[in-house]
C-alpha cells in the first residue's frame, strides 16, 4: 500500500509539469461532477426517462434558438419560460388562481398553455388582464367526470375567437374587417397595444400580464375533488440554454444526459478493452512457443477486421443495446496495447528475479498476475486514456447511422436526429455544433491525458 | 529473399482473408436468412397476385412451385453447415448474387456491379487526400522535430490532441452548413452537376464536388501524422550516429533530410498508412455526410433499407481492401528497410 502511495505521488511530482494534461484532468474532473450533478442541472428534470415521449415535450417550442441570443438582438424574443402560480383562494368548492406573465420582449409569444390536475364536475375559466388595464375573458368550459386529469389549456388554439372579439371590440368599426383569422396569431393581438393597427402592426404592450383562472365544482360529484399544481408555460420563440430541436426536446438537458453515457462509454470499453490486450500480451509473451504462435495468429487476425464496418454491420443485423455495443468495442479494440506489451513481457520474463520465483516454486499464475502484470500494466495508463475518444466516437457514429440503444440518450443519437431533421440544410446549429463540440472536447481532454501519461511513462520523447 | 518474404505475406493475407469471411458468414447466416425468407415471400406473393389467367384451385400450387424455385436459388433447402460453407465460398469468389433492392445507376442487380461502381469513387477522393495528408505531414512534422519545444511545435501539439477525438463527419456537417447553405460556395453533395456536364468542364465539375470533402479530410488529418513524424524524428534525432554526423560538421539540413529521414522513414510509412487503413472506418460515415457516391455510402444506403447482400458483399470488400494495405504495408516495410527483408532468411 505505502508504495502505491509512493508511486502515485511520485507521479503526481512529475504529472504537474504537464499543463495539457493538467487541463485534460480538469475538464475530466468538471465531467464528473457533471454527471453526479445531473439531476440539479437539467432544466427538465424527467428528461432522462421521456426523452422521446412527446407529450412530455409539448408545451416546448420546437427548432428554438437558444435564449442568450437576446443578447446580441436589438429587438428581445420571448423566451420560454414556467410561471408558478402567486397566490391560490380556495373557498367553498372554488378554487382561484393568479399568474403574473412579465412581458418585456418585443415579439409576442408563441402560446400561453396552462396545466392542472383536475378531479371532479368544474366549471373552468381563464382571464387576463393586461398592463393598460383591460380584461379579458379567455376562457370559459364545462368539465363532467374528470379523473385526475391534466387539463391543457392551449390560448393560441382555444382562446382564439374570444381574443379577436376583443379586437373587434378595441379598433373602430371600419377596421374591424383587417384582421385575417387564418393567418393572425391570437398572441399577436393579445399582447399588441390597442390601436387601430393592431391586426398588422406590433406595438408590444410591455408589462405585467395577470392571468386568473377560476374552477367552480359542482356538487354533484360524489368523491373527494381535486385541483393541484397549476401552471402557465409562456412558449416563446427562444427556448433553453442550448434551444430546441424538432421535436420540442430540450438540447441542453439532452446533453448533459449524454455526457453520463459518453464517459461510461468511452471509459468501460477503454479500461476493459486494454485490461484484456494487456493480459493476452502477458500470457503470449510468458508461455512463449506455441501457445505464442497461436495467440499471435489469432491477434492477426482481429487486426485484420475493419473495425467500424463490422460493428455497422452488426448493429444492423443484431440491433444491439448499449451493453452488447461496448461488448462489440471491447471485441474488437483490445488489439491495440498487445504488441508492446508483448515485448516488453519478452525481455521481463528473462530477467533473473522471475527466474528467483520460479526456482521458490511460484506457480504462473502467481507470476503472471503479482510480478509482470502490476509493472505493466502503468504502461498502459496512456493508452487506456488515448482509446477513450475513439470508443466515444464509435458509439456516435453508429448512433448517427441510427443504430444505437433506443432506451438511452447519447450525443450520437442527438446529431442522428438532426441528420434526419434536416438541421444543416436549415442551419439549426445549436441543434448540430454543440454535440460535435462536446464529443470533441472530451477526446480532447483524453487526448492531453494520454499523451501527458505517455511522455510520463516513455521518457525519450521529451523534447530534450 | 524479399520475394520468399512477399509470397508468404501475400498468402498470409489470403488465408486471414478466407478465415473472416468464413466467420463473418457464420455470424450473420441466420439474420440473413430471415430478411431474406421473408423477402421471398413478399417477392412470391407479388408475383402470384399479379397473376391473371389462373385457376383459383392452382394458385397454391403455384406459390409452392415459386418458394421451391427460391428457396433452391438461395440454398436455403440445404443444411446449416452446408449453407455458411457455400456462402463464404461463394463470397471469397466474388459471386455475391443479387440485392434486394437497390440497383446501380443503370439497373443491374448484380451486387458486383454496385460494389464496382461505388469502388473507384472512393479510391479517388481517399487516395488524393492521403497523398496531400502525408505530404503536409511530413512536412509540419520535420518542422516541428527540428524546433522541438518551439510555440510552433507546442501549438501544432495541441491542435493535434483537439482534433484527436473529434469525428470528421461532425466537422463535415459544420463545413456543409457553413460553406453550402450559408454562403452557398460549394455543392451540397454528390459527385456531378446533374445535368452531367461534357467535355473539360466534366472534370472541373467533379473538382469542384470533391473540393469540400477532401479539403475536410486534409484539414483533420495532416495533424496526426505530423505527431506521429515528430516522435519518430526527434527519437532518431537522439541516436549517435547524428551526433557524429553533426560533428563531422554535415549541414543541419542534409542530417535531418538525408540522414534521419531516410531511417525514420519506414516506420513513419507505416503509421501512417496505418492511420489511413484506420481512416476506412471513419470514411463511411463522412461519405454519408457528402453523399459522396462511393463504398462507405454504400453502407449507409444499405443500413437504411435493409438490404442484407449488399452489406454482407460491401463488408468482404472492405475487409479485403484492409488485408491489401496491411499486406502493402508489410511489404512496403521491407522494402524500405533492409533488415526486414533478410528476416525471412532462416
Amino acid at each position: 500500500m505505502k508504495l502505491v502511495f509512493k508511486f502515485l505521488e511520485n507521479f503526481w511530482s512529475e504529472f504537474r509539469h504537464y499543463k495539457t494534461g493538467i487541463v485534460g484532468l480538469s475538464v475530466l474532473l468538471v465531467a464528473i461532477l457533471i454527471v453526479l450533478f445531473e439531476g440539479f442541472i437539467i432544466t427538465y428534470k424527467e428528461a432522462p426517462e421521456r426523452w422521446r415521449d412527446i407529450t412530455y415535450w409539448q408545451d416546448n417550442s420546437a427548432s428554438a434558438p437558444p435564449v442568450w441570443l437576446n443578447f446580441f438582438k436589438s429587438k428581445k424574443s420571448p423566451i420560454t419560460e414556467n410561471i408558478i402560480y402567486e397566490d391560490i383562494e380556495i373557498e367553498n368548492r372554488v378554487y382561484k388562481t393568479k399568474f403574473v406573465y412579465d412581458f418585456n420582449a418585443d415579439e409576442a409569444p408563441l402560446d400561453i398553455i396552462l396545466h392542472s390536475m383536475i378531479t371532479g364536475n368544474a366549471a373552468f375559466n381563464i382571464k387576463v388582464t393586461r398592463p393598460d388595464g383591460t380584461s379579458i375573458v379567455l376562457f370559459d368550459e364545462y368539465y363532467t367526470d374528470l379523473n385526475n386529469t391534466d387539463l391543457r389549456v392551449s390560448l393560441f388554439n382555444d382562446a382564439k375567437t374570444r381574443v379577436f372579439r376583443f379586437y373587434r371590440e378595441s379598433v373602430s368599426a371600419i377596421f374591424r374587417n383587417k384582421l385575417d383569422a387564418n393567418t393572425t396569431s391570437p398572441m399577436f393581438v393579445l399582447f399588441n397595444s390597442k390601436g387601430n393597427d393592431m391586426a398588422l402592426e406590433f406595438i408590444p404592450l410591455k408589462g405585467k400580464y395577470i392571468f386568473e383562472t377560476e374552477a367552480t365544482f359542482s356538487e354533484n360529484y360524489t368523491e373527494e375533488i381535486l385541483f393541484e399544481n397549476p401552471y402557465i408555460v409562456a412558449v416563446g420563440s427562444l427556448s433553453g440554454l442550448l434551444g430546441t430541436d424538432n421535436m420540442k426536446r430540450d438540447l441542453f438537458s439532452g446533453l448533459v444526459i449524454g455526457l453520463k453515457w459518453a464517459l461510461f462509454i468511452g471509459m468501460a470499453t477503454s479500461f476493459i478493452s486494454v485490461i484484456v490486450g494487456v493480459m493476452y500480451g502477458i500470457v503470449s509473451a510468458y508461455f512463449g512457443g506455441k501457445v505464442d504462435v497461436s495467440m499471435q495468429f489469432i491477434y492477426q487476425l482481429f487486426i485484420g477486421i475493419p473495425t467500424l464496418p463490422v460493428m455497422i454491420v452488426m448493429s444492423a443485423v443484431f440491433k444491439p443495446t448499449i451493453w452488447t455495443m461496448i461488448a462489440m468495442m471491447i471485441t474488437f479494440s483490445w488489439t491495440g496495447s498487445v504488441m508492446t506489451v508483448r515485448s516488453m513481457a519478452m525481455q521481463m520474463k528473462e530477467e533473473t528475479y522471475i527466474e528467483a520465483a520460479r526456482a521458490l516454486g511460484a506457480r504462473h499464475k502467481r507470476i503472471i498476475f503479482s510480478h509482470l502484470a502490476p509493472l505493466l500494466l502503468p504502461f498502459s495508463f496512456a493508452s487506456m486514456a488515448l482509446a477513450v475518444p475513439s470508443a466515444i466516437v464509435y458509439e456516435s457514429s453508429l448512433s448517427l447511422l441510427g443504430l444505437g440503444d433506443a432506451s438511452i440518450v447519447t450525443w450520437g443519437q442527438i446529431l442522428h436526429d438532426a441528420m434526419k431533421g434536416s438541421a444543416v440544410l436549415s442551419g439549426l446549429w445549436w441543434w448540430i455544433v454543440p454535440p460535435g463540440i462536446l464529443i470533441a472536447l472530451l477526446g480532447m481532454s483524453f487526448a492531453f491525458l494520454g499523451f501527458a501519461l505517455d511522455k510520463i511513462l516513455h521518457p525519450k520523447l521529451k523534447t530534450r | 529473399m524479399f520475394l520468399y518474404f512477399a509470397i508468404k505475406r501475400i498468402l498470409r493475407g489470403i488465408l486471414m482473408f478466407i478465415i473472416l469471411m468464413f466467420i463473418a458468414s457464420a455470424l450473420f447466416n441466420t439474420v440473413g436468412e430471415k430478411t431474406l425468407i421473408s423477402q421471398i415471400h413478399d417477392m412470391v406473393n407479388a408475383e402470384v397476385t399479379s397473376l391473371t389467367d389462373v385457376k383459383p384451385e392452382d394458385i397454391e400450387g403455384i406459390r409452392e412451385n415459386l418458394l421451391e424455385h427460391y428457396y433452391k436459388l438461395y440454398w436455403l433447402d440445404r443444411s446449416v453447415g452446408e449453407r455458411i460453407f457455400i456462402r463464404a465460398i461463394n463470397t471469397v469468389t466474388f459471386n455475391f448474387g443479387r440485392s434486394t433492392i437497390m440497383t446501380t445507376s443503370d439497373g443491374s442487380r448484380e451486387v458486383i456491379n454496385i460494389i464496382g461502381e461505388a469502388l473507384p469513387k472512393s479510391v479517388i477522393l481517399f487516395t488524393t487526400a492521403a497523398f496531400i495528408q502525408i505530404i503536409v505531414g511530413l512536412f509540419i512534422g520535420l518542422i516541428k522535430a527540428k524546433y522541438a519545444g518551439s510555440i510552433f511545435d507546442r501549438s501544432t501539439s495541441i491542435m493535434t490532441m483537439i482534433v484527436y477525438g473529434m469525428p470528421s463527419w461532425w466537422f463535415a456537417m459544420i463545413l456543409i452548413m457553413f460553406f453550402v447553405y450559408k454562403i452557398n460556395m460549394f455543392p451540397s453533395g454528390g459527385l456531378h452537376s446533374i445535368p452531367l456536364q461534357t467535355g473539360i468542364m466534366y472534370y472541373i465539375d467533379m473538382l469542384w464536388h470533391m473540393m469540400l470533402p477532401l479539403s475536410t479530410l486534409v484539414i483533420l488529418g495532416f495533424w496526426g501524422i505530423s505527431f506521429v513524424v515528430r516522435n519518430i524524428v526527434l527519437g532518431t534525432l537522439q541516436e549517435d550516429y547524428i551526433m557524429a554526423a553533426r560533428a563531422r560538421g554535415v549541414p543541419e539540413k542534409l542530417v535531418l533530410f538525408s540522414h534521419t529521414l531516410r531511417c525514420a522513414a519506414p516506420p513513419i510509412i507505416t503509421i501512417s498508412l496505418l492511420g489511413l487503413l484506420g481512416s476506412i472506418g471513419g470514411s463511411i460515415i463522412f461519405e454519408g455526410i457528402f453523399s459522396w457516391p462511393g463504398l462507405g455510402n454504400l453502407y449507409w444506403v444499405a443500413v437504411q433499407q435493409n438490404d442484407i447482400p449488399v452489406l454482407m458483399a460491401n463488408l468482404a470488400i472492405t475487409t479485403l481492401l484492409y488485408q491489401f494495405g496491411l499486406v502493402t504495408l508489410d511489404l512496403s516495410y521491407g522494402f524500405l528497410d533492409p533488415r526486414v527483408k533478410s528476416g525471412g532468411k532462416q
